[in-house]
């Protein structure tokens, strides 16, 4: 059987004192779109940092397709593609300059062709070369999303990537996910509109003061609670922790 | 080891500096240059002989080490610190490079542009008084060793620092005071005690006189006793540095 694209082995996350990620176990399979819900300060940032190599997990170990992401860094790197939740810009490059470093760095050889095409999927190509700085919010965006992308990650974080985002764009993006996902591309997304999720998503994951509540297929888990929407289940559950917390 | 990652990384940060030379090469060289046109030129046609050397050329190889010292710290710091503060480092941190290429890239751009620098102060330096290497192995010696270190120190300050304030301490209340006090613009050897031998604890003054011996052959330290301080300074450094990106210090939270 082939290897989980993503498998975290009970991962610990402190920070000093405090527990960000508690004892978290997960797993994510070849071409499904995967949703990481949760409230601000779940630990969904967290987990896609120890994954992507921001952060480094206090215990545990995270493998992607089968690499340990501490032992083969360079190697799950070159796998995994992060849209990162601040939006971060070079102002000394263009967008375009800015892909083709970034396709360099991640350890390809830089490809003006591929750039270019990115820039046309993203509807950047008329800022090519333009300041970064310039760029609307919703572009600079965009130019995360296509700088995530310019090695092909066979895995693709991307977290919340439509917070701030106008619907026309956000319809674009997610139209843009799927088709990553049919070319074979697996996702995994964070985002506060649990109907995107509920649309997109083959399975979900609510993630609740670090730990897992819940991973279930997106089908089983509507069905099993009889027609109501994915947004007021997610309510009922975390409310349902907090109220045990409370206890 | 990626070799395409690293030679991306150095390059971009080449183009970081050319992109604003500006600021990051012209504007040392008149300052550096003013400094030569004052003190060399002016005052110096005043002046004895210092060591042995007309003191318009004795100044050159301190003001040269004083830029290279500067710009080279400058340009890591800066750069490195710039991208924790608006978080293009995340484009480096998910990328397939380790700490060797960090350093390797780094440094290596550093050394380029204080090289650039020290290089058009002397040639600016050559117009007013003609004087040929002394020493080239020396001159060359000095020149990749002191700006490998300061390149080095860049990088750990722009680690270390939470704010601009951090990093400003450096270039202004460490390094400028020290190369003045380590005889850019006198020898140790006009000073009283006690001062004579509290300046031979300060690094920057082999760092200065190890370029006056290579440029002129004279120093106030032997170039030996110089190679061996910025040796044990450059290796410090570097076993330092490494330690720091390979545990991820204030870099991957
Ligand atoms: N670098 C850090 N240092 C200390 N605490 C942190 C750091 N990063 C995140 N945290 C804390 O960890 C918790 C989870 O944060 P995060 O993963 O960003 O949540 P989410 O993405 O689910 O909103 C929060 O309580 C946050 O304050
Ligand atoms: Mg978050």
């Amino acid at each position: 059987m082939k290897p989980p694209v993503l498998r975290c082995r009970h991962v610990v996350k402190r920070y000093g004192k405090f527990t960000a990620l508690e004892d978290l176990s997960l797993e994510v399979y070849e071409g499904e779109i995967f949703a990481l819900l949760g409230p601000n300060g779940a630990g969904k940032s967290t987990l896609i940092h120890c994954i992507t190599g921001l952060a480094k997990q206090s215990e545990g170990t995270i493998e992607v397709l089968g690499f340990d992401t501490v032992d083969d860094f360079r190697t799950t790197r070159r796998l995994v593609g992060l849209v990162p939740q601040e939006i971060n810009y070079d102002p000394f490059f263009t967008p375009l300059e800015s892909l083709m470093i970034q396709m360099g760095l991640m350890g390809v050889k830089p490809n003006r062709e591929r750039a270019e095409s990115l820039l046309r999927t993203f509807a950047l190509d008329e800022k090519r070369d333009a300041y970064t700085r310039t760029l609307s919010g919703g572009m600079k965006r965009r130019l995360l999303v296509a700088k995530a992308l310019v090695h092909e990650p066979r895995l693709l974080f991307l977290d919340e990537p439509t917070a701030g985002v106008d619907v026309e764009l956000r319809r674009e993006l997610w139209q843009e996910v799927e088709e990553l996902r049919a070319a074979g591309t697996t996702i995994v997304l964070t985002t506060h509109y649990i109907e995107e999720a509920e649309k997109l998503a083959d399975r979900i994951g609510i993630l609740h003061k670090g730990e897992l509540l819940l991973v279930e297929r997106r089908e089983s888990l509507l069905e099993r609670h009889g027609g109501r929407s994915l947004e007021e289940i997610y309510l009922e559950l975390i409310r349902k922790a907090d109220g045990r917390q409370a206890a | 080891m990626s070799t395409i990652a690293l030679k991306t990384l150095f390059i971009k940060e080449v183009r970081r500096f050319s992109k604003v030379w500006l600021q990051t090469v012209l504007s040392p060289l008149v300052t550096t240059s003013l400094y030569f046109l004052v003190f060399g030129v002016a005052l110096g046609s005043r002046l004895r002989e210092i060591s042995g050397v007309p003191y318009i050329q004795f100044v050159v190889p301190g003001l040269v080490m004083m830029t290279m010292v500067r710009d080279s710290f400058l340009n890591t710091s800066s750069s490195l610190f710039q991208s924790k503060i608006n978080g293009t480092i995340t484009d480096i941190l998910v990328a397939p490079i380790g700490a060797f290429e960090m350093l390797v890239a780094y440094v290596g751009a550093a050394m380029i542009r204080a090289v650039i620098v020290g290089s058009l102060v002397y040639v600016v330096a050559l117009c007013f008084t003609w004087f040929p290497l002394h020493h080239v192995g020396w001159t060359l010696f000095f020149t990749a060793f002191v700006t490998a270190t300061l390149a080095l120190l860049g990088m750990v300050a722009a680690l270390w620092a939470e704010k601009f304030d951090h990093l400003a301490i450096f270039p202004n209340f460490v390094l400028l005071p020290l190369a003045f006090l380590g005889g850019v613009f006198y020898s140790i050897d006009l000073l009283p005690e006690p001062w004579h031998t509290v300046s031979r604890l300060n690094p920057l003054l082999y760092m200065v006189n190890g370029l006056r011996f290579g440029f002129l052959g004279v120093a106030d330290v032997s170039p030996l006793g110089s190679a061996a301080v910025v040796l044990v300074s450059f290796v410090f450094l570097l076993g330092l540095t490494g330690a720091l990106l390979r545990s991820g210090y204030n870099l991957r939270s």
